[in-house]
């Protein structure tokens, strides 16, 4: 039996060649990265565990020779967004271009603040775009009505599971898909340690809970004279649910039943005893102590960048990407301003988001999806499907869905936690392990058609009713129920 | 003398003394084409956004569905305004914004065109600088205007801090009692000088044979002012303060961008509040009746405003 | 405009006096105006001179303590790609407001004319139209004119801006043209027909000319009107290669960072041309005010 060695060999070789065939030609590892074990430490331990052929795969979903045209809108990078991000824009399109030259892509970059806007004036109009990477609280009002197509996971060919449950449910209205989470992100608590350490507090632990927010911005504001949390209250701009929707959920609270585990959204909750303390709480904040900025009221999170580099700030909630502008700022930073600059930016620390009173923790779960529309509204009348799916695998790569939310977010499909870049990052961009741990933590805005409007200005105008005194904390809440509960009726004012 | 040489004129004109309009249209079709292009323009632009408010303004338009299966409620929108509180309270700073920048605008329009009535070294220049605020971006002036009044880090609350007249920076735009104040004053900044244009050219009219009569015959320079010139600012006034008072109206930049309202809806005034409402809300119905609102009041407005610029037309013409 | 008709000294001496306490309160109200004026603008170029970080100090620097033109140089650098957005976008506003400004002429002149000289039927009414367009806010036509130009064909294109931005200032450019004309004996074109030329030939070579003033003015104010529009170019252009200055000043503003120096620059330099058409041609802006919009 002198062949059977050679038969041997020859069997396992087409044992080693079909797994390997099998391997590359599947769709890429769904339950791989077990969301149960997320930690700090698990996410390094996974981190460049793995490699993805993404041309290769995208092409048996859609070949690379298709000729075809597609019109593509996304939030765009522009001169305010850090270096590395414009460079991986332009390296995605680049290896699009490279990877499907016989499809005409015509992509059109908008800011964060006006995407939405323009989204909706254009389908008034049919002029849409074929697809789009929108925002996570925007994609369930077109759902619901009926603007875009049934779209998953499964269409380009990655599993479910490669996905986090709550990005899901944000793309789900009435049981079916409407798109693919991009990326996800949630963020973190920061602080200025030297500033703590001046007021007597401890330099290096986070404040545990949301009361001791407020008692550390009274005291910073009573030893320092300088702000302490930088409150976030302005109307119509996106920072603001953002940053007191955690504080709400943390207290036990919330606009419906949300941050349950399975939530129906029936019963509103924006005036029950837990979501009034978590205004209170603010309203302590701004009124009774006044240990947060004044213009509050009007600011977004940009404009709290100024004080903290200034040393004028002492705590607020975002992304790691504020680690990098601030050591941008600091480079700019000359004479003594130098001394301070490098000073805030040696002391900024990263920590988990405060609990409330009950120990619970909690954080937005944000992110943005990619969607396809329906021919109808479409510029043009007609939606190529392959040329957008082709676009949609690729955006959704395990690579490139981390590379396109590389600094101030992170990749939507699970499978980005295991490439090479994402151990680069964790080495590179100092506290993306915190602001990656909080992720479980997440809770992504009620999957409605009316969150938006919920989100983006009955919240902002409960917090401005209260924190101006135009109205009792009490009232405000009492007043933002009625105004939830008047939308959900279906209209008011 | 015009009147009389333009009816001659128009006796040249028509060959025949036939009456009828149609007759008459058809002689006048050449004047038409002179009007035309104009016509057009603003027919497209305007007509078929008039209709397509008005009608939507019937209707009931839910975040849920899409516009075009919106449901017809009658005048349900209309009265869902007028019942509303905050209808009322943003009815009432459009009132205060209107009449106060109107008011100071032209006051400071007048001043300024009276001050520089004679002539002196570098009333050019100064002229020139004036009228600076009116040219500048309402874009680029509201962000400017809104660091200026930061709360905590604009260069007047500094200054009143360093002066040490108090002691920390006043809250300009971020109290209900005191943002529609300071928005006025943006909203002045920028608008004093198409007044102050408009009176220097209307000042230039008023005869100086009555200003010196009346100097000869012992007039101080305030019954001068109030006998002589006021009255022959009348006219260029009236449309001065009425061009004025519309542009105020639906003055949209500086309170949205400045404040988007807020905080607390103190800021809105009725056009940025229908901004939010269709924009924001996604409340087309209930926008549109509030917009069929605004043109109404606008028509009333714009009543006087064009008698007022038609008058001057009718008296000279004798027609 | 002096006191030359007051013949005895006597009288002039008496006559000075009260004349000074209302001269210096002229005096110090410009001073005031001047400050009024003047004051955020120099905030504005102070603040475009600073670093980010300079910029957004408390108390905040008076005087730049490193004044730098980088703001300024990576708006204008072409190699950059801030710098070639900027240019773009200032060559749409240029492109843009010329061809607003150039048929705003074409089409009030004519129009105008007909309404001071012609008489025709309906003539009050559609003059009283087409000066009822002011009467109608920006805003509260976004929507249905946005379906309008798409119905037109016009989204995304310059034209849709051109188009509605006519409207603006046709209303008071045929007013003001208008006057203008009513002002002009008619005994010229009277004299021109008289003499062979058609009626059309009378006011293009002999009426037209002399309203020059009227028509600069008209240039201006469409050109101004034109320049710094923000509303409709927010809403009808997508395409970054498409936009004008007012909406590009928007970029400044990303989601979590605000470029105020740069924002200042971009404010600054936006304001320039404007600014220097309207100093250099304001005289006639006055003047076809004074001449067309005053009758007695």
């Amino acid at each position: 039996m002198t062949s059977s060695k050679f038969g041997r060999a020859v069997w396992r070789g087409a044992v080693a060649a079909a797994l390997t065939t099998s391997l590359v030609a599947q769709p890429v590892l769904a339950q791989s990265v077990d969301v149960s074990k997320w930690s700090p430490e698990y996410v390094r331990s996974i981190a460049g565990t793995e490699e993805f052929d993404t041309v290769g795969h995208c092409n048996s979903v859609v070949p690379t020779d298709y000729e075809g045209r597609l019109t593509f809108w996304y939030q765009g990078i522009f001169e305010g967004d850090p270096e590395v991000m414009r460079q991986n824009y332009r390296d995605f399109f680049a290896a699009f271009r490279a990877t499907y030259p016989g499809i005409q892509l015509e992509e059109q970059g908008i800011t964060y603040n006006e995407l939405l806007d323009k989204f909706r004036t254009a389908l008034l109009g049919n002029a849409a775009p074929m697809a789009i990477r929108l925002q996570i609280l925007g994609g369930t009002e077109f759902a619901a009505k009926g603007y875009l197509e049934p779209l998953g996971p499964e269409d380009v060919g990655y599993a479910r599971e490669d996905f986090w449950p709550g990005a899901m449910k944000a793309v789900t209205w009435k049981g079916t898909t409407y798109g693919i989470p991009t990326n996800n992100e949630t963020m973190a608590f920061i602080w200025n340690a030297d500033i703590f350490e001046r007021a007597g507090l401890d330099p290096d632990t986070a404040p545990a809970t949301w009361d001791d927010v407020v008692a550390y911005s009274k005291k910073i504001k009573d030893e320092l004279g300088i702000a302490g949390y930088g409150m976030v209250a302005r109307q119509n701009a996106g920072n603001t649910p953002y940053r007191f929707m955690p504080q709400m959920w943390a207290y036990g609270g919330g606009v419906f039943d949300e941050a349950d585990e399975n939530p129906t959204y029936e019963e509103i909750r924006v005036n029950s005893p837990e979501s009034k303390q978590a205004l209170q709480a603010s309203y302590d904040m701004y009124v009774r102590d006044q240990s947060v900025p004044i213009s509050a009221l009007t600011n977004t999170q940009a404009d709290n960048q100024a004080p903290f580099i200034a040393g004028q700030l002492a705590m607020v909630i975002s992304h790691p990407s504020e680690y990098a502008r601030m050591l941008e700022l600091a480079a700019q930073a000359t004479g003594s301003d130098k001394e301070v600059a490098d000073k805030v930016v040696e002391s900024m620390r990263y920590g988990l988001i405060p609990t409330g009173p009950t120990g619970r923790r909690a954080v937005v779960f944000g992110g943005s999806n990619i969607h396809i529309l329906k021919p109808e509204y479409v510029d043009g009348g007609t939606v190529d499907e392959q040329a957008a799916k082709a676009l949609i695998c690729m955006w959704t790569s395990p690579e490139w869905s981390l590379k396109l939310a590389y600094s101030a977010s992170n990749p939507g499909n699970l499978g980005g936690f295991k490439t090479k870049w994402m151990k680069e990052r964790l080495d590179n961009i100092r506290f993306l392990d915190v602001t990656t741990s909080m992720l479980v933590d997440g809770i992504p805005f009620p999957a409605l058609p009316e969150a938006p409007e919920i989100m983006n200005i009955i919240i902002p105008d409960m917090l401005q009713n209260a924190l101006t005194g135009a109205m009792t904390v009490d009232e405000a809440a009492e007043n933002a129920a009625r105004e939830v509960e008047a939308l959900m009726g279906g209209g008011g004012l | 003398m015009t009147a009389a040489t333009s009816s001659t004129e128009n006796t040249i004109k028509t060959k025949r003394q036939r009456n009828t309009l149609v007759s008459q249209m058809w002689e006048s079709r050449i004047d038409y084409a002179y009007v035309l292009p104009a016509i057009i323009v603003m027919l497209i632009v305007i007509a078929y956004p008039v209709y397509y408010t008005i009608e939507l303004s019937f209707f009931e338009t839910p975040p849920g569905l899409q516009l075009r299966d919106k449901s017809w409620v009658g005048l349900d929108n209309y009265t869902i305004i007028l019942n509303s509180g905050v209808f009322w309270k943003v009815t009432w700073n459009t009132v205060i914004w209107t009449l106060a920048s109107t008011f100071f605008a032209f006051a400071l329009g007048l001043g300024a065109a009276l001050s520089l009535h004679r002539a002196f070294i570098g009333r050019g220049v100064m002229r020139a600088i004036l009228l600076i605020p009116w040219v500048v971006s309402a874009v680029a002036a509201s962000y400017v205007w809104r660091w200026l009044y930061h709360s905590d880090f604009g260069v007047f609350g500094a200054a009143l801090v360093q002066l040490g007249w108090l002691e920390r920076p006043p809250n300009f735009i971020d109290s209900v009692e005191t943002v529609l104040p300071s928005l006025i004053v943006v909203n002045v900044w920028r608008e004093f000088s198409f007044a102050m244009i408009m009176l220097m050219a209307g000042l230039q009219t008023v005869p100086d044979q009555l200003l010196n009569a009346a100097r000869v015959d012992g007039a101080n320079t305030w019954q001068r002012f109030w006998h002589v010139t006021f009255p022959h600012l009348r006219g260029v006034s009236t449309v001065t303060v009425l061009l004025l008072a519309v542009a105020n109206f639906n003055g949209f930049i500086i309170p949205w961008i400045m404040t988007s309202g807020g905080p607390a809806n103190s800021s809105h005034i009725w056009i940025t509040h229908i901004y939010e409402l269709a924009f924001g809300r996604q409340r087309w119905g209930v926008a549109s009746a509030y917009s069929v609102l605004l043109f109404l009041i606008l028509m009333t407005l714009g009543y006087f405003y064009v008698r007022a610029l038609t008058r001057g037309d009718s008296t000279r013409q004798g027609a | 405009m002096t006191d030359a008709t007051l013949t005895s000294r006597p009288a002039r001496r008496a006559a000075r006096k009260p004349i000074d306490g209302w001269r210096w309160a002229g005096r110090f109200f410009l001073l005031f105006m001047l400050i009024f004026t003047v004051l955020p603008m120099a905030w504005m170029f102070l603040t475009s001179l600073k670093s980010g970080f300079a910029a957004m100090q408390f108390p905040p620097q008076w005087w730049p303590a490193e004044p730098t033109l980088y703001n300024y140089a990576k708006l204008l650098d072409p190699q950059n790609s801030v710098g070639q957005d900027f240019l773009r976008y200032f060559w749409n506003s240029m492109f843009v407001s010329l061809t607003t400004t150039i048929l705003a002429v074409v089409v009030a002149v004519p129009a105008a004319y007909a309404f001071s000289r012609f008489r025709f039927p309906g003539r009050n009414f559609l003059f009283f139209s087409v000066l009822f367009r002011n009467m109608f806010p920006a805003v509260i036509f976004l929507v249905p004119l946005f379906i309008l130009m798409r119905w037109l064909g016009l989204v995304n294109t310059h034209g849709s801006l051109v188009l509605t931005y006519l409207t603006f200032g046709l209303p008071l450019a045929i007013w003001l043209l208008k006057g203008f004309y009513d002002n002009i004996p008619i005994q010229l074109e009277q004299a021109a027909r008289i003499d062979g030329a058609t009626r059309f030939q009378a006011f293009l070579f002999v009426i037209m000319p002399l309203s020059t003033p009227g028509i600069i003015a008209t240039a201006i104010y469409s050109f101004i009107g034109a320049w710094n529009e923000y509303i409709y170019a927010y809403t009808f252009l997508n395409r970054n290669d498409q936009l004008t200055l007012p909406v590009g000043l928007q970029r400044f503003f990303a989601e979590n960072t605000t470029d105020w120096p740069g924002l200042m620059a971009a404010s600054f330099l936006m304001s320039v041309p404007v600014v220097v058409l309207f100093l250099v041609l304001q005289r006639y802006f006055v003047r076809a005010l004074t001449e067309g919009a005053v009758k007695h």
